[in-house]
């Protein structure tokens, strides 16, 4: 069994012709990277900063400049890749008249799901997705947050080893967002490796093993994300029912070992959170 | 038949059905088919049009008009309405990301256009056939009744032009699907491939004019040399009035002949689109 890295980038560039002149605009810059197996991988950055770009090429629907890139150790852009691949591109957009359980089932015959198996793997995917239900309704009746779950479904259908995921949680409400945070959750504890494209920050803090950030094509930054984000320098310390003397006294003791505090402030929970714990009753299942 | 071909051809059967269905329900397709058989049907009530010929086959070339213009239009607009669809829905993009090749991408996508094709034109031939025959029935009695000889109708010949039909826009769909592949817009690959069907019928003027020795310079002989290599000849496809009403003047193994010269070209249209298409980005 191939043990490498699922996704391996090297040196990968990429420019694109613009106007009559033939000007480069160069998207990906140079970018080398490794996505070990059975994490979950975040590619962050802003608008127009090579991330879909690069996950293009890696699916081979755009072909690189320059650089290497492998699959799961197969040249990217081979079946052998992309049958282990399953991809949810950025506001999917299916054929309105099929039903998502059809999708889904024709999703899973071009994956190469052998006939047999077609059902089962659809029933699989769709009960992931908490999609069971909505199943027989053509896709042209489905909410967004619908649209991302059951292309979600057809991404995982035939039982991938990689996951690419491009923007999940757009126009997805707070509890929609979280059950596909569940959802990637749930497929990393079968051993999936996810890369997971979203401008959601606390939701890529929450579910990522590690996180890249690209910026004007080029990879600024790429760590686990404990070590990124962790500042060693600095400690927080929790305390209940402090009194102004206590602190006072606190403060004191801190400073004779060398320590300075340099804020005390109260514990908030995420608006995020609160609008989950909410709002619990209108899941458009 | 080995593993990784039966794969591909299930692709290609899956990427088929999902483009038949798709053309199937466009109200396009609906429109043009109730057009022609308007028009068809209407041929019964015009016959007294009939500028001298016999009546069935002012009926035949009414019926035939019909199926070769719009299913000409048809061809041209629907191959390339649904491979821009896909393009411009980004569905493309799912569809790509999976273990489908762009050849069998575009070989579906023909596939499941020339079915539609098929429904359409034998759809309009089987009325056109009723048509007939019932006419041919009436006029026969009256023939007889006044010592005249019988009209001649063969049923195997109008199925015999309707797929040679078939063929023909076969051939005019893979072509519109290699323009495609090149294109950027669904307009200028209906511009240009209109242009080329237009070429195409008239291609025969090209051959007959280098019959003629003498009268061409050496780059008009190059330049039609080549355009009839290139550019299909596509009224070699509209014999329907021999094969239906004068079955005996078709020479022999011209059917076979058109048949596969047209499949030829489905095959070279659909490989030079297949070339073209895999250096796109989607």
């Amino acid at each position: 069994m191939n043990t490498g890295p699922a996704i391996a980038v090297k040196g990968l560039t990429k420019d694109f012709r613009i106007g009559m002149r033939g000007l480069k605009l160069r998207a990906v810059d140079n970018v080398s990277l490794e996505i070990p197996r059975g994490q979950v991988f975040g590619l962050l950055g802003p608008n127009g900063c090579g991330k879909s770009t690069t996950l293009k090429i890696i699916l081979g629907l755009v072909s690189p400049t320059a650089g290497e890139v492998s699959i799961l150790g197969f040249p990217f852009a081979t079946t052998s890749a992309r049958s282990r691949t399953g991809f949810l591109p950025e506001a999917p957009y299916f054929h309105k008249f099929l039903t998502g359980r059809e999708l889904v089932a024709y999703c899973a015959r071009l994956s190469g799901v052998k006939p047999e198996s077609v059902n089962q793997a659809v029933e699989d995917a769709l009960a992931l997705t908490a999609m069971t239900e909505a199943g027989d309704r053509t896709i042209g009746t489905y909410s967004k947050g619908m649209l991302q779950r059951i292309g979600l479904a057809q991404a995982i259908v035939h039982d991938p080893e990689l996951v690419i995921l491009d923007e999940p949680t757009a126009g997805v409400d707070p509890v929609g967002s979280a059950a596909i945070g569940q959802m990637i959750k749930a497929m990393k504890a079968k051993g999936k490796t996810i890369v997971l494209c979203s401008h959601l920050l606390g939701q890529v803090e929450q579910v990522c093993d590690r996180i890249a950030i690209m910026d004007r094509g080029k990879l600024v930054l790429e760590g686990r994300v404990d070590d990124v984000l962790t500042r060693r320098d600095q400690t927080i310390i929790s305390v209940e029912n402090l009194t102004p003397e206590a602190r006072r006294a606190a403060e004191e003791v801190l400073a004779q070992h060398g320590a300075r505090v340099t804020s005390f402030t109260h514990p908030r929970r995420s608006l995020d959170d609160l609008f989950r714990e909410l709002v619990t009753g209108s899941r458009d299942a | 038949m080995p593993d990784f071909m039966k794969a591909s051809l299930t692709r290609i059967s899956w990427m088929t059905r999902l483009t038949f269905l798709e053309a199937i329900r466009q109200r396009f397709f609906a429109f043009l088919i109730l057009l022609s058989a308007a028009l068809v049907l209407s041929s019964v009530s015009l016959r007294f049009l009939d500028f001298g010929h016999g009546e069935l086959k002012f009926v035949c070339d009414f019926g035939f008009g019909g199926m070769f213009l719009f299913g000409s239009v048809l061809a041209v607009v629907m191959s390339a309405q649904l491979f821009f669809a896909e393009m411009d829905n980004r569905t493309a993009l799912t569809l790509l990301a999976k273990p489908v090749s762009r050849t069998e991408f575009l070989v579906g996508k023909f596939i499941g256009v020339w079915l539609v094709l098929g429904v359409f034109i034998f759809t309009l031939s089987t009325l056109l056939g009723i048509i007939l025959w019932a006419r041919c029935q009436e006029l026969t009695v009256a023939a007889v009744e006044v010592g005249k000889a019988p009209p001649e109708f063969s049923i195997t010949g109008l199925f015999s032009y309707t797929g040679m039909q078939w063929a023909r826009l076969g051939v005019v769909a893979a072509m519109i699907l290699m323009v495609a592949s090149l294109a950027r817009t669904f307009l200028f690959t209906v511009i240009v491939g209109s242009m080329l069907v237009v070429a195409g019928q008239l291609q025969w003027l090209a051959q007959e004019t280098l019959l003629k020795p003498g009268d061409l310079n050496f780059f008009s002989k190059l330049l039609l040399s080549v355009s009839t290599y290139i550019i299909p000849n596509l009224q070699q496809f509209n014999i329907g009035d021999a094969l239906t009403l004068d079955h005996g003047s078709v020479a022999d193994g011209a059917v076979t002949l058109a048949l596969f010269s047209g499949g030829c070209y489905i095959v070279v249209f659909l490989f030079i689109g297949s070339l073209i298409f895999r250096q796109r980005e989607i």
